[in-house]
């Protein structure tokens, strides 16, 4: 069951009063605020409710002693809340798989403050080697050429990248104005501006087999990246209609289906657009009887199986 | 009146307490339980449902524990409740939060929420330290792994070392739980599966149901139990077959990045590889052959290239939709 915004704030006030009240000095009030992400006014209004909060029978030595003044916060009394509560399994989770999947990274220390702090947390929380309780892969990727998109990113140069364009299904180096490098549902991609295509693109890391910093400045991106849409569908681009398995809605959102609908037995339409032949033969290949098309050209598949076969020697 | 100053009350009076309060004791001493009869046994069943989403679980137990006719009542013990100070120094914290803020797990909500309890968001001034980390976050990169209803409960019996019951496609299966491991987008639970008495990986996806949980320290977790750098084609419950895959010259070298220097088997003189591949999954062997198109196949075993031919014939023989606007030349 989801939190409600009554659980945040008891779970953020839980919080807060033991890191208040280890302070014995006080805390500014916008320090609290900063650390915990809550605005002043909430705070305000949080802490003078904890005023009113104690054990039976609420005699003054069985309240909690809240103190506001000149901007700065005290709290007394809290053997009950000397400590915070203890990580809810997703938050455990949460901070774990973060923390290893960021350590798995190429170019992360593996003794650094990271791997020191998710060692302390675990030890905490009783879980041993909390790498390999969770063991995150965010994507193939070359630490060398991972090393070069950050350090073009971070100081705003050109790249140069020897790449695979899975798509068209031929090997291209392209110069790209690099903006951002992330990995999204286990690949890592670089998101900028193509000199070669003329235009903003993604890549995926594991298809790029160098990439060089050159010395020539990169223009900053126009807007915000949005990790995600990998293919920017076209409106001129054909459409097919597919019919998919259970084992096949992935694919709905792996990539930007422009509707879907559910059928009967579990069976979920998709329109798709699709712009190079190749992407579309290996999405029909790997599919198989998981989709059936309803609509559109599906002669790319048609055509790759046949090549195939011949390999195959079965043409 | 305030529900939080209620539910910090309750909380007060429980960690407060020695022995387990009655309900009718709490409702006398937290203020705020008004109303029916009815009314207020429903708000002590949300309050209940509160603490829990926050990682406070209250159990009923005896008020008088020698005395098998005893009311029951709640309390909440000291380790129940506190979480042990990880004595995390400021740079730390911050890798954390950076850590954090960098790969988002199940995406939405502020990534602060879980750093909350170990102290919150370190000031700015306070630098992570971590070359690759920090760089990370400075250059715009970022990662997004997908949740799972079942994740945090899976996560809970991996820590816990409890036994799992799983519906995995319609069948039911025991399992005690290694590890969770993601791979090319997919979260599995790796383990060993009582049934079949072998290691196996089951795709959260693909789980049905919801896993029920036996007690704590159920097994011993192998030290070698780990996926390691498991690819997709051995992330199955198949029984293992090797399987010789031929790529082209113009592919091998991203063929060789996917499976790894040590499956390379031969390389021959015009460029191409063989890749020998442990394959425990059919499914994620045939779409990695398949992602090259005609650029590479299946040599050995016939069985696993006979797989292949007919699954990519099914694809050939299909027929062209009847009215469908335009097949493109």
């Amino acid at each position: 069951m989801p939190r409600g915004k009554a659980d945040d704030r008891l779970n953020r006030l839980l919080a807060i009063v033991p890191w208040v009240a280890s302070h014995e000095e006080g805390v500014a009030v916008e320090e609290v605020c900063e650390r915990f992400g809550v605005s002043r006014e909430q705070l305000i209004a949080d802490l003078e409710l904890l005023f009113l909060c104690g054990v039976h029978p609420f005699t003054p030595d069985t309240m909690i002693e809240v103190e506001i003044e000149d901007d700065r916060v005290w709290v007394q009394l809290t053997d009950w809340f000397a400590r915070p509560v203890r990580l809810t399994p997703t938050e455990a989770l949460t901070l774990v798989a973060s923390s290893s999947a960021l350590l798995a990274t190429p170019g992360t220390d593996p003794e650094g403050p990271l791997a020191r702090g998710l060692a302390k947390v675990a030890a905490a929380l009783g879980l041993g080697d909390a790498e390999d309780l969770v063991d995150v892969e965010l994507g193939e990727a070359d630490a060398g050429v991972l090393a070069a998109l950050r350090e073009a990113i971070s100081r705003a140069r050109r790249v140069r990248i020897d790449h695979y364009s899975y798509g068209r299904d031929q090997r291209v180096v392209r110069e790209v104005d690099p903006h951002a490098v992330y990995s999204q549902e286990g690949r890592w991609y670089l998101a900028g501006h193509c000199h070669h295509a003329g235009g903003e693109r993604m890549f995926r890391l594991d298809r790029i087999r160098a990439a060089e910093v050159l010395d020539e400045p990169a223009d900053p991106p126009p807007a915000p990246v949005v990790p995600g849409a990998v293919y920017v569908p076209g409106p001129d681009d054909p459409v097919i209609v597919l019919d998919l398995a259970p084992e096949a809605h992935w694919v709905a959102e792996a990539y930007p289906a422009e509707r879907t609908h559910p059928r009967a037995g579990g069976v979920l339409r998709v329109w798709l657009r699709w712009s190079e032949r190749p992407w579309l033969a290996r999405l029909l290949l790997r599919l198989g009887p998981e989709a059936t098309v309803v609509e559109g050209d599906a002669s790319p598949a048609r055509e790759a199986a046949e090549r195939i076969l011949a390999r195959y020697g079965r043409r | 009146m305030d529900r939080l100053e209620r539910l910090v009350n309750l909380v007060a009076a429980l960690r407060h307490t020695e022995r387990p309060l009655t309900r009718d004791e709490i409702f006398d001493r937290v203020p705020g339980y008004d109303g029916t009869e009815e009314a207020v046994r429903r708000a002590f069943e949300r309050d209940k449902e509160s603490l829990r989403a926050i990682g406070v679980t209250l159990a009923a137990e005896k008020v008088d524990p020698t005395n098998a006719d005893s009311p029951e009542g709640y309390r909440i013990r000291r380790d129940e409740y506190e979480l042990p100070d990880p004595g995390l120094a400021p740079d730390e914290l911050a890798a954390l939060h950076l850590a954090m803020a960098t790969v988002r797990v199940g995406g939405g909500g502020p990534v602060e929420e879980a750093l909350w309890k170990l102290g919150g968001r370190p000031a700015d001034d306070v630098a992570a330290g971590d070359g690759g980390a920090a760089a990370a976050t400075s250059a715009g990169a970022g990662a997004a792994i997908p949740g799972g209803e079942h994740l945090p409960v899976l996560f809970q019996a991996v820590t816990e070392r409890r036994t799992a019951r799983i519906e995995h496609r319609g069948t039911a299966r025991t399992v005690d739980p290694w590890q969770l491991a993601f791979r090319s987008g997919h979260w599995y639970l790796v383990g060993w599966d009582h049934d079949r008495s072998a290691q196996r990986s089951f795709r959260l996806d693909r789980l049905t149901g919801e896993p029920r949980l036996g007690p704590p320290g159920a097994f011993e977790r192998p030290p070698e139990a780990t996926t390691g750098h498991a690819k997709p084609w051995e992330m199955g419950e198949g029984d293992p077959v090797d399987v010789d895959v031929l790529v082209d010259a113009d592919q091998a070298p991203e063929a060789v990045a996917l499976t790894g220097e040590a499956a390379v088997a031969d390389r021959r003189s015009d460029g191409a590889v063989v890749v020998r591949l442990r394959v425990t999954n059919r499914p994620a062997l045939r779409s990695f052959v398949l992602s090259f198109l005609d650029h590479a196949e299946v040599v050995a075993p016939e069985e696993v290239r006979d797989e292949v031919v007919s699954w990519v014939e099914a694809i050939a023989a299909s027929t062209p939709v009847a009215g469908s606007a335009g097949e493109r030349a």
